[in-house]
């Protein structure tokens, strides 16, 4: 099935909000989405299948006397079946309960242009045979550099996403992107010892990847984990690389930036603003115009247009992120941070790209300034921290030893006990080795005194 | 809709030379709403309907997700499948073959005393809002309720050009309701996980009182909670616990394509890895339990696996392909989410067998350690580490349950931690989750109280 096209997606958009209103509707939005991704895969050392998803939906928000009603379809290419699904969401609405804080639904405000390098025509050309190819020689690339290597799985994929949203307001937006990755998970057996999963990828919005680097890397990452050494428990200065940021972060930190979490008393960044809540090191923005970002878009999930927005300016509070709904409730604007999954649910707060700002020292300057300390990567269970509190408690597997300045044998099994909120008070410098790793862009963190329960 | 799926699964064999053909389609029904501190953000419900076409060519997989029901589409995507698994199986050192499996003709009906699909929104977010009101009245420090709600009707449909032919009605029930409390910049968080395969009666039992009564008293509780220190320790795990362990740290690791992957049970099959008193069980037979259904999603009728056995590993859990591989039964453990996903061999029902001891007794001996009673979340790596995050736990002093401390995890490594379960309760309880494997898969997992000598503790005192 071929993608449809701009005019299709808007057409089908702003009829269903007109349907709506002529149904009943006191206000009515309309998102329609399609997704197409043709995917290849690795299972235990070998290509062994393909996967091709066409999917497409529309989904339907309308408001009655206050109350919110939601429905969505995926069959889209029938009359009858939308105008049901429009009755249902209307049904859904009369259900529910009158909303005093609701105000509308957003008004309509000039879009960006579309930032740079979001749409690659490579991408959609891309067939199953090339991604064949592609993971084959990322494959190779792994096996050929070190004979230990078990290439557990991954594999390479190509998407095609688009988006239509209209709403009563005029709110009339489009907008398409593409996207490509390649992956691998990789362990080394060695005699009895087998090492905790390393991996690696590569992932962007145009035809740019290094699938021998992501080979290659994944076997280096596995292999230097044979070797192990204990660890003693007591505060070490850590490293943190992108892997384990995005993890803790999007389990911690982000939820506590969200506006509808400070106003619902699950952030201890209430009543912070302009206050210190980092070290000088930690800038952090959300950046939803970010030119290349996997999560780069030009309006958000109520068709609000993205933008860039300050969260922590050298370590002082700057900013909360805001949908629609709760911007209004507290007199402010959103900040363009409402997010869809696909055209399965209502809009929520997310970030967009949460952006950790890199600073100038390369990787090898910020390991330099480490004695004793580890390298941390891959964590187990950041997603049982206390998305409240900030408290973690997790795994670090495999962690390396960093003595001197130079990374040294690996540990198993490590764990990290703390705060995120203390954490960042310790940072004391960023990397220049900015990463883009789905909704995270982030360089290198080194912190200072994080209790490790050694093993 | 047999006719449509039997002549797409013989278009395979006969046109695109496919050694085996599966359709798979489905008709669902979805009604869903979040509520806050008793608002209803938006009352869901929605359709999905698609079909999933799954070939084997040469060997190798192709798998074409399609969310149309016309058969011209259906057509041209299951030649697409074929020709893609041929792309594929260019490169194929180890093609892919299946283990056998019964031909299936039947049809699976549920019989709910409440059918969720008859019980009115209003109903249901009445029962919301009542949750919403003993957890926040019960104790004013309560400062937050999320509850979001979710039940899924409707039938699913498997064709398979071996000819199998089998309709299974669906039904769940769910809902997770999480509330925070905060005191002196103190700041808590409790959740609870409820679900159900018979029908809305699940509320009979789980009512409002019960379950906004447990989500208060645990955030509150942990307002006076200390942070535990780290270290090794002896410790108690609960119910909820073990059977989070059991999956977590046991449970992945019997998925046979992740102990294919290099996993450390793949060795260890008939060896004893645990104490005599360590008996797991994946069971897809349980009725109304969260994790059970007739059949899985490669028409394979859900068996009661026996995992381990007095602390020696007698089995995993298959799907046709893996079967084949260790020369084994498929136990009906292939499960797909939903139509834009294959079938991968996920868990059901996980669980540990009760011996004979009281909780006091598990107490006893312990001079200091940890009881850990309600997990938060957990996760396992296939070198046998695990990590099991904990939302309410109390200290264990000479004996005796103590002062309680606030988010800590255990972990460990399985093949290590098995061998020290050094006493196991008589008593006995389920529960309901998801489980995440690139897919979600909703699963139940269980077991008594238990008593292990050594686990790593996550504390940051």
């Amino acid at each position: 099935m071929a993608a449809l096209n701009k005019q299709t997606m808007l057409n089908l958009a702003e009829t269903a909000v007109a349907t709506a209103l002529k149904q009943g509707a006191a206000e009515a939005e309309a998102f329609a989405y399609e997704g197409k991704a043709t995917m290849v895969g690795i299972e235990r050392g070998q290509i062994n299948k393909t996967n091709r998803i066409i999917d497409r939906g529309l989904a339907v928000r309308v408001q009655l006397n206050k109350a919110i009603g939601f429905a969505y379809t995926n069959i889209i290419d029938n009359q009858a079946t939308i105008e049901n699904t429009i009755t249902k969401a209307l049904a859904a609405a009369k259900a529910s309960k009158p909303d005093p804080n609701w105000k509308s639904l957003p008004e309509k405000k000039p879009y960006p242009p579309m930032p740079e390098k979001g749409f690659d025509k490579k991408i959609l050309e891309l067939r199953a045979e090339d991604l064949v190819n592609l993971s084959t020689r990322m494959l190779d690339a792994a096996t050929e550099a070190d004979k230990r290597v078990l290439p557990i799985e991954g594999g390479a994929s190509a998407g095609y996403g688009s988006n239509a949203l209209a709403n009563n307001n005029g709110v009339s937006g489009f907008d398409e992107g593409t996207i490509v990755e390649c992956s691998l998970a990789t362990l080394a057996k060695e005699g009895n010892t087998v090492t905790p999963v390393c991996f690696e990828f590569s992932a962007d919005r145009t035809l740019n990847l290094n699938p021998e680097w992501v080979g290659k890397e994944a076997a280096r990452l596995a292999v230097s984990a044979l070797k192990t050494t204990r660890i003693e428990t007591k505060n070490y200065k850590l490293i943190f690389t992108q892997f384990a940021l995005q993890e803790l972060l999007y389990y911690t930190l982000i939820n506590a930036v969200k506006a509808d979490s400070v106003e619902r008393d699950q952030s201890p960044f209430k009543d912070r603003l302009n206050t210190k809540v980092g070290s000088e090191a930690v800038t952090m923005i959300d950046d939803g115009l970010l030119p290349g970002g996997l999560r780069t878009g030009i309006f958000d999930g109520e068709g609000v247009p993205h933008q860039t927005t300050p969260v922590i300016e050298k370590g002082i509070l700057k900013n909360f992120l805001y949908d629609y709904y709760t911007a209004k409730k507290q007199g402010k604007e959103s900040t363009g941070n409402a997010s869809r999954a696909s055209y399965l649910s209502t809009p929520s707060i997310e970030a967009t790209n949460f952006r950790v700002m890199p600073g100038t020292k390369s990787p090898e300057e910020l390991l330099s300034e480490v004695d004793d300390g580890l390298l941390v990567s891959y964590l187990q269970g950041a997603h049982s921290s206390n998305p409240v509190s900030g408290e973690f408690s997790v795994v670090a597997t495999p962690a390396w030893k960093i003595r001197k300045g130079k990374i040294e044998q690996a540990s198993r099994g490590v764990m990290l006990a703390g705060n995120i909120f203390e954490l960042l008070k310790n940072v004391t410098a960023t990397g220049n080795n900015e990463r883009k790793m789905g909704q995270l862009v982030a360089p290198w963190l080194l912190v200072e005194s994080v209790k490790v329960i050694g093993k | 809709m047999k006719d449509l799926l039997i002549k797409l699964t013989n278009l395979a064999k006969e046109k695109f030379q496919a050694e085996y053909a599966e359709a798979r389609a489905q008709n669902l029904f979805k009604t869903m709403f979040t509520m806050k501190e008793g608002r209803v953000e938006a009352a869901r419900q929605g359709i999905e309907n698609g079909v999933a076409l799954r070939v084997l060519v040469n060997g190798a997989w192709g798998f074409a997700s399609v969310g149309s029901l016309d058969a011209t589409v259906l057509s041209e995507a299951i030649g697409d499948a074929c020709g893609m698994a041929k792309a594929a199986s260019l490169r194929m050192k180890a093609p892919i073959k299946l283990a056998k499996a019964p031909v299936v003709e039947d049809h699976v009906k549920v019989m709910p005393k409440k059918n969720p699909a008859e019980v009115s929104i209003e109903d249901k977010i009445e029962t919301a809002a009542q949750t919403t009101k003993v957890a926040m009245s019960l104790d004013k420090r309560v400062k937050s309720c999320t509850v979001d709600y979710m039940d899924l009707t409707g039938v699913s449909y498997l064709a398979t050009s071996e000819g199998t032919y089998i309709e299974m009605d669906k039904l769940y029930v769910w809902s997770k309701i999480t509330a925070s409390a905060l005191q002196n910049g103190v700041y808590t968080f409790s959740r609870e996980e409820l679900g159900s395969t018979l029908g809305y009666e699940l509320f009979d039992t789980e009512t409002p009182e019960a379950v906004g009564e447990r989500l208060a008293k645990r955030a509150t509780i942990q307002l006076k909670a200390k942070p535990p220190k780290g270290g090794t320790f002896p410790v108690v795990l609960g119910p909820n616990v073990v059977g989070v362990f059991v999956h977590e740290a046991f449970g992945h690791l019997a998925e046979a394509d992740l102990a294919l992957a290099g996993g450390v049970l793949a060795n260890n099959l008939g060896k004893k890895i645990g104490s005599d008193l360590v008996t797991f069980y994946d069971d897809g037979t349980l009725d109304g339990a969260f994790g059970s259904f007739k059949y899985d999603d490669e028409g394979v009728a859900a068996k009661k696996t026996l995992l381990i056995k007095d602390g020696v590993v007698t089995g995993l859990l298959h799907s046709r392909e893996t079967a084949q591989k260790f020369n084994a039964e498929p136990t009906g453990n292939a499960r797909a989410e939903d139509f834009r996903v294959e079938p991968i061999i996920r868990m059901r029902n996980t669980y540990m067998a009760p011996r004979d001891r009281s909780f006091d007794e598990l107490l006893e001996g312990v001079k200091e350690g940890y009881f850990f009673k309600s997990f938060r979340g957990g996760q396992a790596n296939l070198d046998g580490t695990f990590q099991v995050g904990i939302q309410e736990a109390y200290e264990i002093v000479n004996g005796e349950l103590g002062e309680p401390v606030r988010d800590a995890s255990i972990s460990g490594n399985t093949l290590d931690t098995l061998l020290k379960v050094d006493a196991v309760g008589k008593d006995f309880e389920m529960d309901s989750g998801r489980c995440g494997k690139g897919q979600i898969a909703f699963i139940g997992d269980g077991g008594p109280h238990i008593r292990v000598s050594e686990v790593t503790v996550g504390g940051s005192a």
